[in-house]
This record gives C-alpha cells, sequence and structure tokens, in this order.
C-alpha cells in the first residue's frame, strides 16, 4: 500500500507513526517495525521519501543492528532493513561523521556470533560497494581484513558474500577504466581508486586458495555455486580489472599445483589459468599459452579426472576465445598444431557429457576465430566434414540432454556453419535434409508428458535455429542459394508446424528461420503469405514474451523487402496491430523504435498506397518524435533509448518520404513537412544525437526535399538543418554522415533551383 | 546455492548463441534497409543527373567514340 501511496503523497504520516515509539516496543514488534520500513525502502523510490523520514528510518535501522541490541531477530531485521534503504542514503553517505558510523555499525555486524546476522552484513557492503564505492577509500583496508577472515574461515554463505564484495568492487572499477577507454585524461564521474592493484599482492593469494575448496561433482550440478566458483569468478574480474599484473602472482600457483596428484591442486591450478586469460596482453599471455597448449591437450585425453578435463576444456575455450583470431599478430593455432588441436576436441566430444560439452565450447571459440579470414581457404576446411560429423553425432548422443550438451553441440554447428567457406558449402547443405528430418521426427512424437514436451520445444527451437544460421548462409551467396530453396517448401511446412506449440523460445526461433528466408527467397515468398499470415499476426500480438514480437516487427521488415508491393494485401492487418502495439503501455519499451523503422519499410515497399495509413502513423510519429527531442536530465540508458527511438522514427520518416516519390500525391506529405523540420532542428540544437541518429537524420533532410521538391522549398530554407547541421554533416569525420549529408545538399539545390 | 544473477554463469559464455542469432539477425535486417534506402536515393540521384546533364558530358563521349570510328 506504502508503495502507491507514498510517491502520491497519500500517507505522509506513515513513517512517522511506524517510528514514534520503536525504543519502547516489545522485540517482536521491534523485528516487525524494521522488516516493515525494509520492505518500504525496497518498494519506494528514495525521491517519494522526504530526507527528515530518511534520517529517522537510518536512525532506527542502525540503532537496531548496533552490537547493543540483545535480540538477534531484532538485528538481523535491521541489518536486512539498511540493504533496502542503502538507496536512500545519498545525503548520509556524503556527511563524514554519519558515514564513519554506518559502516562502523556495518562492519561490526559482520563479527556477529549470528551467521544469518553475518551474512546480511557482508550483503550490505557488497550493495555500499557498488552504490558509494567513491567513498569506500577510508575503510578499504580494514574491509580487507574482515573479508580475508571471512573467506578463510566462515560458513560458506558469508564467505561467499565477502568474495562478492571484491567481485562487485572489480565491477566498479572495470566500469570506471571502461569510461577512461585508455585515454586517462578522459572524464569519468567517478574516480578510479584502483583498490583492486593496491589489494593484488593479498588478495589475489586469499583467491587462489578458495579454488582448492572444490566440491565433488559439482560440474553435473547445474545451479552450484560454492566458494571454489566464487572465487574462481573474482578471480577473472581482478584479471580483466588490472591485466598484466595479475599473470605473474598466478603462475606460481598453477607451476606448483598443476602436476599434483591430487585432482583437486590440478583442476584449481587449470581453474586458475583459464580464468585470467580475459584481461592481460596478448603479448603477455601468448608465449605462456603456447607452453601450456600441449600440456592442456594432453591432459584432456589422460586425466584420470573428469573435473580436471572439464576444466581443461573449458580452459582451451577460453584461449581460443580471447588469443585466436585474425586481429591478433601471433596465432596459437598454427598448421603444425591444428589437425592435433581438432582430433582431440572431437575425441573429447566422446567423453562424459560435462566434459564434451566443454569441448563443444571449444571448438565454438575456434571456429569463430577464423570467422572474419575472408575469402582465404580456411584452416577448418581440411577437418570440416569430420567436425560436422562429429557434432551431429553429439546431437544424437542419448545422454546428450545432460548438462546442456545438446545445445552446446547444435550450437557449436552452428558456429562452424557460419565460418564455413564456398568450398564447404555443399557439406553444409547436406545438413539440410538431416535438420529437416530431425525437426519433423519432433513434430510426430505425440502424448509427451509436460516436462517431454518441454524438452521438445527446446529441441524445436535448437532445430529452427539451426535451420536459420544455414539459411542464413547459404542464402547469402547467389551460387548456394538456388540449390537449398529447393527446400523451401518443406521447410516453410515444418516451421508453421512448429507455431501450433506454445513455446515463444520455439516460436521466436521459427520466426527468425522464416525472416531468413523471405530474406533469401526474395518475391517468391508470396506463395507461403495467406498460410503464414495468422502466424506473423499472432507474433505481432505476443505483448508478454516482447522478444516474439520484436523478431516478428524485424520479419516484417523481412516481408517489405522480398514481396515489395506484393505485401500489400496484409497491410492493413499488420499496421492495426503495430498500431495498437505502440499505443499500448504492456508493450515492452524496446519494441517501440523498430516498429516506427518498420513503419518506413512498409511505406518504402508499398509506395503510395501507405496514404491511408498516414493519418494513423503521421500522429503516433509526430507525438513521439515530440518526446524524444529533448533528453535532459536523463541518464546514460534513457538517452541510449531515446537516440534508437529517434531513428526508428526517422527511418519511418526516410521510408515514407522515399515511398511517395514520384507519386502524384506527394503534396498528401506536404502537411506533415514543417513539423519534420522543426524535429531535425530541435535534434540538431539539442547537441546529444549519437552518430546513427545524425546520420539518419540529415538523410531525412535529403529524402524530405527529394520527395516534396520546391513547394518545400522556403520551410527548408527557413530550417537550421538546412544550414548549420547540414554543414556540420558535411565536415564530418564520420563517412556514412558525410555520404547522407552529401545526398541532402544535392537534393536541397534541386528543391530550391526549381 | 545459486550464483547471483548478474554473474557470468560458471564456466558457460557469456553471450549465448540464441543471443547472436538475434543479434545477427537484426544487423542483416539493419543492412537490408539501409541498402534498400540507398537504392532508392541511388535511383532518385541517377535520375537527377540524367535531368542536369553535365554540359561538358556529351563532347567526352564523343571524343571517347572517335579511336572507334
Amino acid at each position: 500500500v506504502a508503495g502507491i501511496e507514498l510517491p502520491q503523497k497519500q500517507w505522509p504520516e506513515l513513517i512517522g507513526t511506524l517510528l514514534s515509539n520503536i525504543h519502547q516496543l516489545p522485540p517482536h514488534t521491534k523485528q516487525a517495525t524494521l522488516e516493515t520500513l525494509g520492505y518500504i525502502c525496497e518498494e519506494v523510490s528514495p525521491d517519494a521519501v522526504e530526507q527528515d523520514h530518511v534520517n529517522k528510518i537510518l536512525t532506527a535501522v542502525v540503532q537496531g543492528m548496533n552490537s547493543s541490541e540483545a535480540n538477534n531477530d531484532v538485528r538481523l531485521a535491521a541489518t536486512r532493513a539498511l540493504y533496502n534503504a542503502l538507496g536512500f542514503a545519498q545525503a548520509n553517505f556524503s556527511n563524514d561523521m554519519e558515514r564513519d558510523y554506518i559502516m562502523r555499525v556495518v562492519c561490526e555486524a559482520t563479527l556477529s556470533p549470528e551467521v544469518k546476522i553475518r551474512q546480511a552484513a557482508f550483503e550490505c557492503l557488497v550493495a555500499i560497494s557498488s552504490t558509494y564505492y567513491e567513498k569506500l577509500a577510508p575503510y578499504i583496508h580494514d574491509i580487507f581484513n574482515i573479508t580475508a577472515k571471512a573467506v578463510k574461515e566462515d560458513e560458506e554463505p558469508v564467505a561467499l558474500q565477502a568474495i562478492e564484495f571484491w567481485s562487485s568492487i572489480c565491477d566498479e572499477e572495470i566500469d570506471i577504466l571502461d569510461e577512461y577507454g585508455g585515454d586517462f585524461s578522459a572524464d569519468s564521474d567517478i574516480p578510479c581508486f584502483y583498490f583492486i592493484k593496491q589489494a593484488l599482492p593479498v588478495l589475489v593469494p586469499m583467491l587462489l586458495e578458495t579454488l582448492l575448496k572444490q566440491e565433488e561433482d559439482q560440474d553435473q550440478d547445474e545451479g552450484a555455486w560454492n566458494i571454489a566458483m566464487a572465487g574462481g569468478t573474482c578471480l577473472g574480474l581482478v584479471a580483466r580489472t588490472v591485466g598484466d599484473d595479475i599473470v605473474p602472482l598466478v603462475m606460481p600457483f598453477i607451476e606448483g599445483n598443476i602436476t599434483k596428484p591430487d585432482w583437486r591442486q590440478r583442476e584449481a591450478a587449470t581453474y586458475a589459468f583459464g580464468s585470467i586469460l580475459e584481461g592481460p596482453s596478448p603479448e603477455k599471455l601468448v608465449p605462456i599459452v603456447n607452453v601450456a597448449l600441449n600440456f592442456m591437450l594432453s591432459a584432456l585425453m589422460k586425466d584420470p579426472s573428469n573435473h580436471v578435463k572439464d576444466t581443461t576444456a573449458w580452459t582451451l575455450g577460453r584461449m581460443f576465445e580471447f588469443l585466436h583470431g585474425s586481429t591478433l599478430d601471433t596465432p596459437i593455432i598454427t598448421p603444425a598444431n591444428c589437425q592435433e588441436i581438432i582430433t582431440v576436441l572431437l575425441q573429447s566430444m566422446k567423453d562424459v557429457p560435462n566434459v564434451a560439452e566443454k569441448a563443444c565450447g571449444a571448438l565454438y571459440f575456434l571456429a569463430q576465430g577464423y570467422e572474419d579470414m575472408g575469402p582465404s581457404v580456411s584452416p577448418l576446411t581440411p577437418y570440416f566434414q569430420d567436425i560436422l560429423q562429429a557434432l551431429y553425432g553429439v546431437t544424437r548422443r542419448e545422454d546428450a540432454g545432460e548438462s546442456r550438451l545438446r545445445t552446446a553441440a547444435y550450437e557449436t554447428l552452428n558456429e562452424v556453419v557460419r565460418c564455413s567457406t564456398d568450398e564447404t558449402a555443399p557439406m553444409v547443405m547436406q545438413l539440410v535434409p538431416l535438420i529437416m528430418m530431425e525437426l519433423h521426427q519432433t513434430l510426430e512424437t505425440q502424448k509427451l508428458t509436460a516436462d517431454e514436451r518441454e524438452k521438445q520445444n527446446e529441441l524445436q527451437g535448437l532445430l529452427c535455429g539451426c535451420l536459420q544460421v544455414i539459411i542464413q548462409k547459404l542464402g547469402s551467396s547467389e551460387a548456394t542459394k538456388y540449390v537449398f530453396l529447393q527446400c523451401a517448401d518443406q521447410m516453410m511446412g515444418l516451421f508453421l508446424r512448429v507455431f501450433s506449440s506454445k513455446s515463444a523460445t520455439a516460436h521466436e526461433e521459427a520466426m527468425l528461420a522464416i525472416g531468413a528466408l523471405a530474406y533469401a527467397a526474395g518475391s517468391n515468398f508470396e506463395k507461403y503469405m495467406s498460410e503464414f499470415y495468422r502466424y506473423l499476426e499472432m507474433g505481432l500480438q505476443n505483448f508478454e514474451d516482447y522478444q516474439v514480437c520484436a523478431i516478428t516487427v524485424g520479419v516484417v521488415g523481412d516481408l517489405c523487402r522480398a514481396l515489395e508491393d506484393k505485401i500489400s494485401p496484409y497491410c492493413d492487418g499488420i499496421m492495426t496491430q503495430l498500431l495498437k502495439d505502440l499505443s499500448s503501455n504492456q508493450l515492452h519499451r524496446s519494441v517501440k523504435p523498430p516498429i516506427f523503422s518498420c513503419f518506413g519499410d512498409i511505406a518504402l515497399a508499398i509506395g503510395e498506397n501507405f496514404e491511408k495509413y498516414l493519418i494513423y502513423a503521421m500522429p503516433m510519429l509526430q507525438s513521439a518524435a515530440e518526446l524524444s527531442a529533448h533528453t535532459s536530465g536523463a541518464d546514460d540508458d534513457m538517452t541510449e533509448y531515446t537516440n534508437s527511438l529517434r531513428n526508428g522514427i526517422l527511418e519511418a520518416y526516410s521510408g515514407i518520404f522515399q515511398g511517395f516519390k514520384g507519386s502524384p500525391k506527394t503534396q498528401l506529405l506536404m502537411p506533415y513537412a514543417p513539423h519534420i523540420l522543426q524535429f531535425l532542428d530541435s535534434l540538431y540544437m539539442e547537441k546529444d544525437m549519437d552518430d546513427v541518429v545524425m546520420k539518419t537524420a540529415i538523410g531525412v533532410l535529403g529524402d524530405l526535399a527529394d520527395t516534396l521538391g520546391n513547394s518545400a522549398a522556403p520551410l527548408i530554407q527557413n530550417s537550421v538543418s538546412s544550414k548549420d547541421f547540414l554543414n556540420e554533416c558535411l565536415s564530418s569525420d564520420d563517412s556514412m554522415i558525410k555520404e547522407s549529408a552529401e545526398w541532402a545538399k544535392m537534393a536541397i539545390s534541386r528543391a530550391i533551383s526549381f | 546455492m545459486a550464483p547471483p544473477d548478474h554473474r557470468r554463469p560458471y564456466k558457460r559464455p557469456a553471450i549465448s548463441d540464441q543471443q547472436r542469432r538475434r543479434e545477427l539477425s537484426l544487423l542483416r535486417q539493419a543492412q537490408s534497409r539501409l541498402d534498400a534506402q540507398h537504392r532508392a536515393r541511388c535511383l532518385a540521384s541517377s535520375v537527377l543527373s540524367l535531368e542536369n546533364p553535365e554540359p561538358d558530358s556529351v563532347p567526352e563521349l564523343e571524343l571517347e567514340s572517335k579511336p572507334g570510328e
């Protein structure tokens, strides 16, 4: 109730009433009061509560947390309430004395004899580390000692939070250093205090110790999370934060443990190595990886422990993910070792499911590294057939349902297809009937239990995903397109049957595959439209699974480009649905910009026949444009969203102008021109559009001038956009902006000269 | 015990292939939209240049055709 009433200022006495006699209350009522305060803080936005009330809440909460509080239930409720109240404490954390006091009480609570209080206190520290990073310097030394003790000695839930504190500090510093972008003169709102770099000599040994505390069979348990996992995750974040500096601190641990008889030591050493592969420079890592690679390949084949093999395959995957690819100077995979690497990985795919899954993952990144090689012969070509066979074999393993193995195999198959070349296209083509047969079989099976049906839908999603990748690959070259399009009828039949399932993931994947097919088939796709249309409409109505809706909107764009004016018969229905989507406050906001772009796609496809939609679409565009013209005071996320909305609106205008170009009805657009020019002017004045918006905006100016011609000349000449904005774009360093500006300049000079 | 939601899942890739498929489709669609727009503008530009022939383009053609005569 407070969540609704407080923001409306309709329950001003609530906080006062709750706190009025808190000191006289019996413990259980005090506990309930603190819990209520915690819930209120969790539910209500900080700006809905006056500072005076915030102060009173914090005072009551911190007093309840104090070691002088004899009742543990009260102390625990207070500690949990503080966790929720931290977001309200901006002003209090800016005051040295108040902050010192809060921090002292939180740190004391981490030493409570009650495990739940210690855990809640560490959760507060984690939250403080992200909300008040810049205020932590005076306390960081003490916090290190407290966390180190907890990691070493305390019970697991407490130790996990203590590690999470350092992971969270890494997150903060990675973000700040990202904003610096390597340019240390650049501004960041918050300076980096380099807590991780300073703590490195003590932090790294503490984390390495945790790696030896693995649980038996943790790799078989999907949702497992323990101190070794948290420690390795934190070590990975530390490596990303400090880069090269971590390497000499971890190497002795790896060298000292990797050949030990105890599997825990070998696994910990391997996990440490895998964890630090993202962050340090290739110059630092490549020489070490070159030595380690052979050792790892051998361990993957011969180590007696599945746990060690699992982590070894994962580490190989990390090597390929971060140190293999066309952008790196020194290749770690060479003609000399390529064959052995592939042989070992394919062999490993026959191992127990969790090891086979990681081997698939390693092959995924190995293939990815060859993706941008251009038209040259891929080093994978000689092994291509074996790789496809091995992966297809994995998908058919009886135990492929374990450890996400089937998913990993299909995902790797997709990546291998993506990086295939013309030479290997016939082998990819051979996959098509196999995958179609698999999909057909999933559609035939009946009388399934709920659990089996869920697995079936998941498999349908994977198979549609795989077909989508194949369509996209083979459809991208004229030589291969016609061969696989011979299967298009059958394929489309299967996709349509997938829509009879109730699974959002399967729908999404089938929809993506159909979009790719429409793109490849072009105007030939028309024959499927009468049957497909109802599923298209269903997708556009799917507010709940907004990803399905977003993908369907994208597919409408594909259809417009494939069918051009042949999409006309379906446009009434599509436009009705898109307009409904835009007016809905149920639909996720991220779908709205693509809907505007889609208006442009439709208009470009059907030309002047868009006329009947103008009276609906234009007011929508106009009000969205007004809303998106100003972003003052918005945070980064909001600015990014606003720019994507502006881009969608502008793409709609572009498509509409270009669609009407040359028609006798162009003057129907004239009444909208003043507002559109005003929108362009306001974007220019606001100075916060990104490059994409700038390029689209100046293009719209050209499209407007091109389509409306001389009748719009006075309007154009009066706009700021046609002068200052255009000049700025003409002298831009961005070639796309410049190209659009050249277009606008030419179209304007023509409109004016006639 | 479950890992915190925002942490990369243990020994799993940061981005799922499903997410990649979505992103690659969006890229393809954005590129196709750009191409369609580009074609429309190129068409307009070529009409423009036909309507406004460069004054010296005709003599140049004549010069080029001379050696073949």
